[in-house]
């Protein structure tokens, strides 16, 4: 099948970012889906989006094992691939080299050049031409904490990235294990938002920053309003980050990686809470769905495997959601199973198995 | 970059590098030490460094250099200096398990 035909618009497409290579799933019904490509074969794939904002350009990135880590882009759908003019790398003064490349975020609707890139270690890159070039953001390279940042076990890695789409001078960043960090002028400064979460494993459990901040997502419509899964809680903010509200409640764990919304219900959240060995609590692999903002929280298991020998674990860059209605949603195992759910979480099929560890799933339609 | 004594080695590349090298896996290049010869194929090949080496200078840890058979290790790394004819293989480390 020609590319043409296999990502006519309308088609919806799945990027899976994989220990191995990128896999492209496409499907016209999010009910039977098929595997168009797979890409940049044995790289590491952190992360993978699609932007069609101007044109349709993919953009991967790509961690080696041995030559180096890469933003890659291709704009024919994953067949060819070019790397940027000006990479991301760091000034050979500073001290610092690239570890891994986490997230790559296309800016604000209206502002079709920019691209958005968080890596390890934790800096903010910022691309105006669509990827071809890239800076680093340097405030947040310079910001005065700096030298008292601590990494997670994946990394000092900035993995979050969400430009508020009602402020252009306004922008949140997720670092482990330093936390939240807001900019109001355009990333001129950096402040913490980390009121109110827990960092359990210092000596104080409320600080300023040393958060494990695994995940969050602004709202679509209230832009004060932002979902966090952390290492120790799952949160919720109403006054953009100034402060946090612990929403957990009965969930079985603090514990998670992802978190996404339904954007057309956004008090619609979904979780994977995981136990201390870091996937499903007992012997049901589950996904956790609110339905009201984080008041109550539901178990989705219909379609979802149980068993002594299930034990799966999600990444923070492994759920997402497409902007349906009902919205599909993904998950993405570190055992290489692919589930997805075309009724907002009601039930569940699993349409890949056998993947590489899976690091990351995006959604998208062709336009 | 070529300096006063320069000399020619041969450098061979490996398989996974084909695509930045345009499938030229074997070089001709001048340089007194690894560190110039990396930087000669760079300018001829440009990210090549970037693919051996950290942007702090040092060889990424899973990039092996060897100049006549023996790893740079036990040279001087990216100082050695390369005698004239001499065979430069660059190798990525072994891994599986």
């Amino acid at each position: 099948m020609s590319s043409a035909t296999a990502f006519a618009p309308g088609t919806h497409v799945l990027l899976v970012g994989t220990k191995r290579g990128l896999f492209i799933l496409t499907s016209r019904d999010r009910v039977e889906w098929s595997c168009q490509e797979q890409a940049l074969s044995g790289r590491r794939i952190f992360n993978a989006v699609f932007d069609q904002r101007v044109g349709r350009r993919l953009y991967a990135a790509e961690n080696g094992d041995f030559f180096g880590n890469f933003i890659r882009y291709s704009d024919d759908f994953g067949q060819t691939w070019q790397e940027p003019e000006r990479g991301i790398q760091f000034q050979e003064e500073s001290g610092l080299a690239l570890a891994n490349i986490w997230t790559i975020v296309p800016g604000r609707a209206d502002d079709t050049e920019t691209v958005y890139c968080g890596v390890d270690p934790a800096s903010l890159w910022v691309s105006h031409d669509r990827g071809v070039t890239w800076e680093q953001n340097a405030a947040l390279a310079n910001h005065p904490t700096r030298e008292h940042w601590n990494p997670g076990a994946g990394g000092l890695c900035l993995h979050t990235i969400a430009p508020d789409y009602s402020n252009s001078n306004r922008m949140w960043i997720g670092i482990s294990s330093v936390g939240c960090l807001r900019t109001d002028d355009g990333g001129e400064t950096w402040t913490f938002a980390n009121k109110n979460t827990r960092a359990s494993y210092l000596p104080d459990p409320y600080p300023e920053y040393g958060q494990c901040i695994h995940r969050f997502v602004q709202h679509p419509t209230q832009p004060e309003t932002l979902y966090q899964q952390n290492h120790c809680g799952i949160y919720k903010s109403v006054n953009a980050g100034a402060d946090w509200i612990d929403i957990q409640r009965d969930l079985p764990s603090e514990f998670g990686f992802p978190i996404v919304l339904d954007s057309h219900h956004p008090n619609t959240v979904f979780v994977i809470v995981e136990g201390e060995e870091r996937n499903n609590i007992g012997d049901q692999f589950t996904i956790y769905r609110t339905r009201d903002g984080g008041e109550q929280w539901e178990a989705l298991r219909n379609g979802l495997p149980s068993g002594k020998e299930v034990r799966l674990g999600v990444l923070r860059h492994g759920m997402c959601a497409d902007e349906q209605d009902p919205c599909g949603v993904y998950v993405g195992t570190n055992t290489g199973q692919l589930f997805a759910s075309a009724d907002g979480g009601d039930s569940w099929k699993m349409i890949a198995d056998f993947l590489p560890s899976i690091y990351s799933v995006t959604a998208t339609v062709i336009q | 970059m070529e300096t006063a004594s320069a000399t020619t080695v041969t450098v061979l590349l490996p398989q996974a590098l084909a695509t930045r090298v345009g499938d030229q896996l074997r070089a001709q290049v001048a340089g007194a030490t690894v560190r110039e010869v990396i930087v000669a194929l760079d300018e001829r090949c440009p990210g090549l460094r970037f693919n051996l080496c950290l942007e702090t200078g040092e060889l990424r840890p899973f990039v092996n250099v060897f100049v006549n058979g023996t790893h740079v290790r036990y040279l001087q790394w990216l100082e050695t200096p390369l005698p004239p004819g001499a065979v430069v293989h660059i190798l990525p480390s072994v891994a599986g398990g």
